[in-house]
């Protein structure tokens, strides 16, 4: 029978630490249908810089009365702020599915005896809500409700 | 019986002689019914000896065999070889030092497991006569899923926040830490939940969602670290309000 194995046996040749070749990026990211859609998500970040940023301007135009509001509405006509908002609407639905689609699975198992629903049914909830508060911004912007 | 041939351009490393990590070519006959391992082991036994690459099981538990396939991480024994054109390129793991050609270094990923405790904590351990610590069907659906990983790293080497920041927990490793949380039997949630609220940890993640993507095991790396971030959350203002030892 052999003998048992010297405790040196598997140490490297060299002693002190392997040299290593850097951790490398996948090269494919930017160019992975995967990447491009997560670096897209992470784009629409700049649109909404830039749509608080005209928010900003409106309310300041509230503020310095009639004819600043009225301006600056009449400036919303120009095709770049209309493309702008063409680009916003298509953003902000990009972050609505993608956020939907992951919302449910980040839910807690439980909270205390609380189990949360199927995740079918939380999807169904979340494109209602959306579309009802959608529908009640539409209803108070076209002045359904307030006058 | 070979069915047609394929080019492999396999990086290369050998720590004694290259400077850097460079590429080789070889072209072997390949049989339809291949995955992309047996390609591998075929240019290790019949035609470059020198080649290192590590497996084991060939039937996707062990994790051991993962590596860049196409730019994508693969366990390689799970892989189908005709699902790839012409060449196809075998890189290591990205994201991990590479100790030679294809294998990489895993020391900072085992620190990484063990920070966050993956065993059963107990308060008090009890005693052997009073039998073992049972459970339901539904405590153990809470956590199964999250214990199905092999530790075959294919989501570091996907995330794009440890990409950028080597430092990040990483999703393997929250995603076990919540496994034990979940676990009704363990009563260590507060001990892991204090890792998770540090720096790097939880709330570095970005949920790309890539490591679930390309988990091989259907595990949900993604779903775990979210909700390990409610859960860290709920620990934190929990303390807040009821401070341990005062309630």
């Amino acid at each position: 029978m052999a003998g048992a194995s010297h405790p040196g046996a598997m140490a490297p040749p060299i002693p002190g630490p392997t040299r290593t070749a850097p951790p490398r990026k996948p090269a494919s990211w930017p160019s992975h249908p995967r990447m491009r859609v997560y670096t897209l998500f992470g784009l629409t970040g700049i649109v909404y810089l830039v749509l608080g940023f005209l928010c900003l301007r409106i309310v300041w135009a509230l503020g310095q009365g009639e004819a600043a509001w009225d301006t600056t509405m009449a400036s919303m006509s120009n095709p770049f702020y209309i493309a702008f908002h063409w680009v916003s609407l298509l953003s902000v639905i990009f972050v609505g599915v993608r956020f939907f689609r992951l919302f449910p699975k980040a839910q807690p198992a439980r909270i205390g005896p609380l189990k949360p629903p199927p995740r079918s049914l939380i999807l169904v909830m979340l494109y209602c809500v959306w579309i009802g508060v959608t529908a009640l911004f539409v209803a108070i912007l076209m002045g359904g409700l307030f006058r | 019986m070979s069915d047609s041939t394929k080019k492999f351009v396999i990086t290369r490393f050998d720590p004694d002689k290259d400077e850097e990590v460079r590429t080789q070519t070889y072209e072997i006959p390949v049989q339809s019914d291949w995955k992309v391992l047996d390609a591998i082991n075929f240019i290790k036994d019949e035609i470059d000896g020198t080649l290192s690459h590590r497996w084991s099981c060939r039937m996707a538990v062990c994790g051991s065999c993962g590596m860049m396939v196409d730019g994508e991480p693969k366990l390689t024994c799970k892989t189908a070889l005709a699902s790839y054109g012409d060449t196809v390129r075998i890189e290591p793991l990205a994201n991990f030092p590479t100790v030679r050609d294809l294998v990489v270094e895993m020391d900072g990923f085992m620190d990484k497991f063990k920070s966050v405790k993956p065993w059963i904590i107990r308060a008090k351990e009890q005693a052997a006569e009073e039998g073992t610590y049972r459970q339901t069907p539904d405590e153990l659906q809470a956590f199964k899923q999250f214990s199905m990983c092999i530790n075959c790293m294919l989501c570091y080497s996907a995330c794009p926040v440890v990409a950028n920041e080597p430092e990040f927990l990483g999703p393997a490793a929250i995603a076990l830490g919540h496994r034990y949380n979940m676990d009704s039997r363990d009563e260590g949630a507060a001990e892991r939940n204090e890792v998770f609220r540090g720096e790097g940890t939880v709330f570095s993640c970005s949920y790309a969602n890539e490591c679930s993507e390309v988990c091989p095991k259907n595990v949900d790396p993604a779903a775990a670290v979210n909700q390990a971030k409610f859960n860290a959350v709920v620990d934190w203002t929990t303390q807040l309000v009821l401070p341990r030892g005062e309630e």
